[in-house]
């Protein structure tokens, strides 16, 4: 019996002094009936609390004191959400005076950043947060991965993960044309004409006539056969609501596998590893449980948690909630800082006759116009659906067990680990090195027919690299998880250094340059 | 069977019921005709977004050709994205968009640079280095009278088609 | 858990400091806060009390400009005044428009949504139009005032000298300068400030009333600084007091744009060659698209306009724009005048007179007396007197001045020459084309291009084609004596082309002849007729078969 129920009436025999009386209590009342529970101040008020509090629910009660180490997560996952959050409040605040409609977008831009109150601020905030959001979101990937955590059950959560880092880049380019200003137009053409490469292919099939995929996908972005006031509106429909509803509903499903699918991963020998628990951390089940939960008797099996003993499980509040509001406080640290520092670019009004000289795409699609610089097909759609569909294909072909939860696990290690990153990085600068020296098939062929070129660049010969490096990484260690590594290791080599050259060393014309000092006056 | 064994058959069968009755056809029909009922509102939704009607200005425009105009120098209308030439009596429009990735090449005397990822093509427009997957298409020209032309952007004809004046 | 503890603690605390610190730069460290406030403090007390620190602006409706710059130039608020007499923060001088309904950008450029000093004033990385420095300031009319007429320059100088010499500047004001003496005497009245005269018109007859006044006077100015005027004197002064516009500096430099021959390879406006790139709108020039490697100092257009006059193929690789020898102060009002050409778009409703005039009525923005025509197109190449420029790099251009050449050339051939051009060289056909002369102004030219060389033409009466020779005796001789100059196919080298179609065409017999026989003084062409120590002497027959042989390029390529 909790407290508001049990309590009766005691004076006021009339309905006048009853509702005087009641007046008086609605306070109290509605502290009661707002935690329903009591105030949590027990361990188990504290659990009813989170899981009777919609917004809570999502949380464990108890949570597992592995889950809780910094170094199984480093907080990534929240860092990700706490960065979309602070950028739906920003980008609703930038709603109120943003226009979307070309020229006019970038007055208004000039107007949020000079005479709106905090505006300047705000905008520094969603672009940098915006960032922050892209970096945390791969770093996320990687740290799923590198603790082997996608494996089962949790390889649908990983497919879904996927799907949110294909968001938020889209999310984020979407937002890239929104000023309206050089950067953005040059940026958004390039990216448009990326979605028409198809053409590349079917054009040198000879059959765009009837299948014209590439031209279908540039039209139904851009509205039109250049960026202009239709592609600024699709862009802003797309970047203020399609995809942050999206993003919600994959974010939804995310958090609500990671508790189906027992929480964060952690390896067999967790609680050995942990050694005995820290004062304070006291065991919830003593001895064998007497209540049965009448849920379970519909579902077979058993759930993840019975059968492990949860003597190393702590309640979430206040523990996780802790970590939470220190990784999402340390998120806003950073963009705040980041916001008053450095202000969001804004270059020149948009002027389509007049391309930008370098023309480049927002920084993490960089490496993807390094590549795209030599095959628009393959470097824009060929080479990054090879990259999903390989890593959509990891948690169902590493069927293994060894190593889950633990960084670099699974055969290899970590030596694989430190091997296949010097073998990434000699492969990406080398096959670049070789470009930046000696050109590429139509220099020396200009006749050359472009599927030679389509299907033979240094995207497909490094992508080619990778995956032989890969298998003999599988077989030598006779294990898909060894191969994984070694793969998914190579994949950040080749990310990280082509978006380097593509972001410091290339200028006017694509050419390389060792500083951006040396590029002459345009 | 017992009471007993009778209750727990009983139970089973609440937890564990038999698979749904296959031929259930009013079910099965009304859960595809409304699959496919959204199914075809859907894919008529999804219509909307492919414009039918392109809003871009006409890609056919008149042009004068300034008399002084050297043979191999080009000319690019205002606002157009296609240089025209003139070799002796033979005129003639290439287009000035990338086929890359739809930057603005810049006309040079030895032909066209693209700024964006360094493609290069020749006075007819084939590529000579870059990742251009294909040549800058010719566009067709037909002659007014005088030094006056049409061109349209959006009709490719094949390169080395010229129009006498 | 005390990690995370900490953790939250100082992220939180880093938070709430920076937040703290972006409201206190917001609130109290932004540019127009801060001289908002020194202004404040250097008002008398009491305006300071009703000052208050907030954001200004000027927005236009009819012009399109959303001009914050009032947010620190309080005084050009309408309805303020800023600090008494300051040049920056008090009212704005009288000017004919009225910054209160046109805004500020209009005239002065930079950004005028920015309420930073950098930002506002526009000397920022990607912000393109940068704020006029103060001595440019009048390039700013440019921009509305596209087609602003001007006198010829020389006119214009002399109209201003006999303005000075008759002392008028005593009384009246002029751009600022003048106006110290009372025609009544201490405390009377100041004479009209003239400076916009040329905008508002003035009284026919202010001569007579003039010299009533200076009648009725005893004393005083009226007498002593007023003196009778002579017909020319006054057409000489009206025509300086047309030009006084208000915007003194434009009309200069604009004047002087039209003496260096520019519009014979630019246009601007429709109007001149095609040689040289547009520049109807080349005051909009990116200084981010230009190649400031040769250019000292800040990388401003400024800068880079200035360097492009002193040698144009340093910025502009490939540049056949020759270096014309300016001086600094030349270079200044050029770029003045380059400034000046940036095109507004604003509503027809408001365009000026003498736009109107020139959009509708095809009047010229430049005077189109031969002289100033001549200055417009021709100067560059042939030179301010005739003469023909050398510039270092490029062929000689013909020297048209020549009395030797203006004896042979008739009118005729002058007014054909220029309606046809030459074509494949840089002399354009000015007749046809749409951005050429009319038939009135060609007429003009040639008479003072004739001028130029002071000798009437000497005709003859022989028919045009006459003379007769040996081709195969002509081509010996031509290659002995001509090619060298004129090149083996009369294509020309340092000497002109001789196979030019419309040369050949308009040329009469007569006149070869009697160029190859005298020769053109002061130039290359020696006279043939008359032999010296590295030339033979050619006859008259053996000239005769030299004009037959070019003659055989007639029709050919």
């Amino acid at each position: 019996m909790n407290g508001v129920a049990g309590k009766q009436p005691t004076g006021g025999a009339t309905a006048l002094g009853r509702f005087m009386e009641n007046l008086q209590a609605v306070p109290r009342r509605f502290a009661e009936t707002m935690f329903r529970t009591g105030k949590p101040q027990s361990d188990r008020t504290r659990s009813t609390f989170v899981f009777g509090n919609v917004f809570l629910h999502l949380h464990p009660v108890r949570i597992h004191r592995w889950s809780l180490r910094w170094s199984t997560t480093w907080g990534l996952g929240i860092a990700a959400v706490s960065c979309f959050f602070v950028l739906v409040v920003t980008g609703v605040l930038l709603m109120f005076y943003y226009k979307p409609y070309p020229d006019v977008a970038y007055l208004s831009i000039k107007d949020i950043h000079f005479v709106v109150p905090t505006g300047r601020f705000i905008r520094n905030i969603h672009r940098w947060s915006g960032n922050l959001m892209v970096v945390v979101v791969l770093l996320h990937m990687a740290r799923v991965f590198y603790t082997a955590a996608y494996r089962s059950p949790r390889e649908f959560n990983w497919v879904m993960g996927m799907g949110l880092l294909v968001t938020t880049l889209g999310l984020s380019f979407t937002g890239y044309l929104l000023p309206w200003d050089q950067l953005a137009y040059w940026a958004i053409t390039i990216g448009a004409n990326i979605a028409q490469s198809p053409r590349e292919v079917t054009d040198a099939l000879g059959i765009t006539e009837w299948f014209d995929v590439g031209g279908l996908q540039k039209l139904i972005l851009l509205g039109s056969e250049e960026v202009g006031e239709e592609a600024l509106i699709r862009f802003y429909l797309f970047h203020v609501m399609i995809l942050p509803l999206i993003l919600i509903a994959l974010m939804t499903v995310h958090f609500w596998r990671i508790r189906k699918d027992g929480g964060l991963a952690r390896p067999a020998d967790a609680d050995s590893r942990l050694g005995p628990p820290a004062a304070g951390v006291y065991p919830v089940f003593t001895e064998a449980p007497q209540k049965t939960y009448s849920l379970a008797a519909i579902v077979k099996g058993r759930t993840p948690a019975v059968g492990s003993g949860p003597e190393q499980t702590v309640p979430s509040m206040p523990h996780l909630m802790f970590g939470e509001a220190a990784v999402f406080m340390l998120t806003i640290v950073l963009s705040v800082v980041f916001a008053i520092l450095i202000d969001a670019p804004l270059k020149e009004v948009a002027n389509p006759a007049v391309p930008e000289n370098p023309a480049k795409a927002p920084w993490y699609f960089l490496g993807l116009q390094e590549l795209v610089s030599h095959s628009a097909f393959m470097g824009g759609i060929g080479i990054p659906m090879i990259v999903l569909i390989g890593l959509g294909l990891i948690p169902y072909l590493d069927r293994e067990i060894a190593g889950t939860g633990v960084w670099f696990g699974g055969p290899g290690g970590r030596p694989l680990v430190v091997r296949s990153t010097v073998f990434g990085l000699a492969a990406v600068l080398a096959v670049e090195a070789f470009v930046i020296r000696f050109g590429w098939i139509r220099q020396w062929w200009p006749g050359v027919p472009q599927m030679v070129i389509t299907l033979l660049n240094p995207g497909t010969v490094l992508t080619v690299f990778y995956a032989a490096y890969s298998v003999w990484s599988l077989k030598k260690y006779d294990s898909t998880r060894a191969g994984a590594l070694a793969l998914f290791t190579c994949f950040i080599c080749g990310f990280v250094v082509l978006t380097v050259i593509g972001t410091y060393f290339r200028g006017p014309n694509w050419d390389f340059y060792w500083w951006p000092s040396q590029w002459p006056g345009h | 069977m017992t009471v007993e064994a009778r209750k727990i058959e009983a139970a089973r069968s609440r937890l564990e019921p038999e698979a749904m009755a296959r031929r259930d056809f009013l079910g099965l029909t009304a859960w595809w005709s409304a699959a496919v009922a959204l199914l075809f509102g859907f894919l008529g939704a999804m219509r909307l977004p492919k414009a039918a009607v392109l809003p871009s200005p006409s890609r056919k425009f008149k042009v004068a050709l300034p008399p002084s105009l050297a043979a191999g120098q080009a000319y690019v209308p205002t606002g157009r994205s296609v240089a025209l030439y003139k070799e002796g009596s033979q005129v003639y429009a290439i287009s000035t968009i990338c086929t890359h990735l739809g930057c603005v090449v810049k006309a040079t005397d030895s032909g066209f640079d693209c700024p964006c990822h360094g493609s290069k093509f020749g006075r007819d427009g084939s590529v000579l280095k870059g990742p251009a997957p294909k040549g800058l298409p010719w566009r067709e020209v037909k002659h007014l009278g005088g030094d006056n032309f049409l061109v349209d952007e959006g009709k490719t004809v094949a390169t080395g088609t010229t129009v006498s004046v | 858990m005390k990690a995370n503890k900490h953790l939250l603690l100082w992220s939180s605390l880093g938070t709430l400091a920076v937040l703290l610190w972006a409201a206190v730069q917001e609130n109290f460290f932004r540019d127009w806060r801060l001289i908002q406030r020194e202004i404040q403090a250097r008002l008398p007390s009491a305006q300071a009390d009703a000052f208050a620190i907030q954001l200004r602006q000027i927005v236009s409706r009819q012009v399109g400009t959303t001009d914050r710059c009032v947010s620190c130039h309080v005084g050009m608020t309408p309805g303020e005044s800023g600090i008494e007499s300051n040049r920056l923060y008090g009212r704005h001088a009288d000017v004919v428009h009225d910054p209160a309904s046109f805004g500020c950008t209009v005239c002065h450029g930079g950004q005028g949504r920015a309420t930073d000093t950098a930002d506002a004033h526009g000397a920022i990385p990607h912000w393109p139009e940068r704020m006029l420095a103060k001595e440019y300031l009048f390039a700013g009319c440019g921009g509305c005032h596209t087609h602003l007429s001007v006198p010829n320059l020389a006119e214009l100088e002399k109209g201003r000298a006999r303005f000075e010499q008759a002392d008028c500047l005593a009384c009246h004001k002029v751009d600022g300068r003048g106006g110290t003496l009372r025609p009544g005497g201490a405390g009377g009245q100041e004479g009209p400030d003239l400076s916009r005269v040329g905008a508002y018109g003035y009284k026919v007859d202010w001569y007579e009333l003039h010299l009533q006044q200076k009648k009725k006077a005893t004393s005083g100015p009226w007498l002593s600084a007023f003196g009778e005027l002579l017909e020319s004197e006054r057409t000489a002064m009206d025509e300086y007091l047309h030009s006084r516009v208000g915007a003194p500096g434009l009309l200069e430099a604009k004047g002087l744009f039209h003496t260096f021959g520019c519009r014979g390879c630019h246009k601007v406006g429709g109007v001149g060659g095609d040689d040289g790139p547009d520049l109807t709108a080349v005051g909009n020039k990116d200084p981010g698209q230009l190649n400031f490697a040769q250019v000292a100092g800040e990388r401003t257009l400024a800068n880079w306009l200035k360097q492009h006059f002193r040698s144009p193929a340093s910025v502009v690789p490939g540049s056949v724009m020759p270096e014309l020898g300016l001086t600094e102060r030349q270079i200044d009002q050029l770029t003045l005048y380059v400034f000046s050409l940036r095109r507004r778009s604003y509503p027809e409703a408001l365009w000026p007179k003498d736009r109107i005039r020139a959009e509708r009525f095809g009047t010229r923005e430049f005077a189109t007396d031969g002289a100033t025509l001549y200055g417009t197109f021709c100067a560059a190449c042939h030179g301010p007197k005739g003469e023909g420029m050398r510039y270092p790099g490029f062929a000689a251009f013909p020297a048209i001045g020549n009395p030797d050449f203006l004896r042979l050339a008739s009118d005729d051939f002058l007014r054909e020459q220029i309606k046809r051009g030459r074509p494949g060289r840089r002399m354009p056909a000015w007749g046809a084309q749409e951005g050429g002369l009319k038939d009135g102004e060609i007429g003009r030219l040639v008479t003072y291009v004739r001028g130029l060389g002071g000798v009437a033409y000497e005709g003859d009466s022989r028919p045009r084609r006459w003379a007769q020779g040996d081709p195969a005796e002509g081509q010996r001789l031509y290659g002995e004596a001509c090619a060298s100059c004129h090149g083996e196919r009369g294509e020309g080298k340092e000497g002109p082309a001789l196979n030019n179609p419309v040369f050949l065409d308009l040329a009469t017999d007569s006149y070869l002849f009697k160029t190859v026989q005298n020769g053109r003084a002061g130039t290359s062409m020696a006279p043939f007729g008359a032999g010296s120590s590295v030339r033979s002497t050619l006859t008259d027959a053996e000239i005769s078969t030299v004009v037959v042989f070019i003659r055989s390029w007639e029709g050919k390529k």
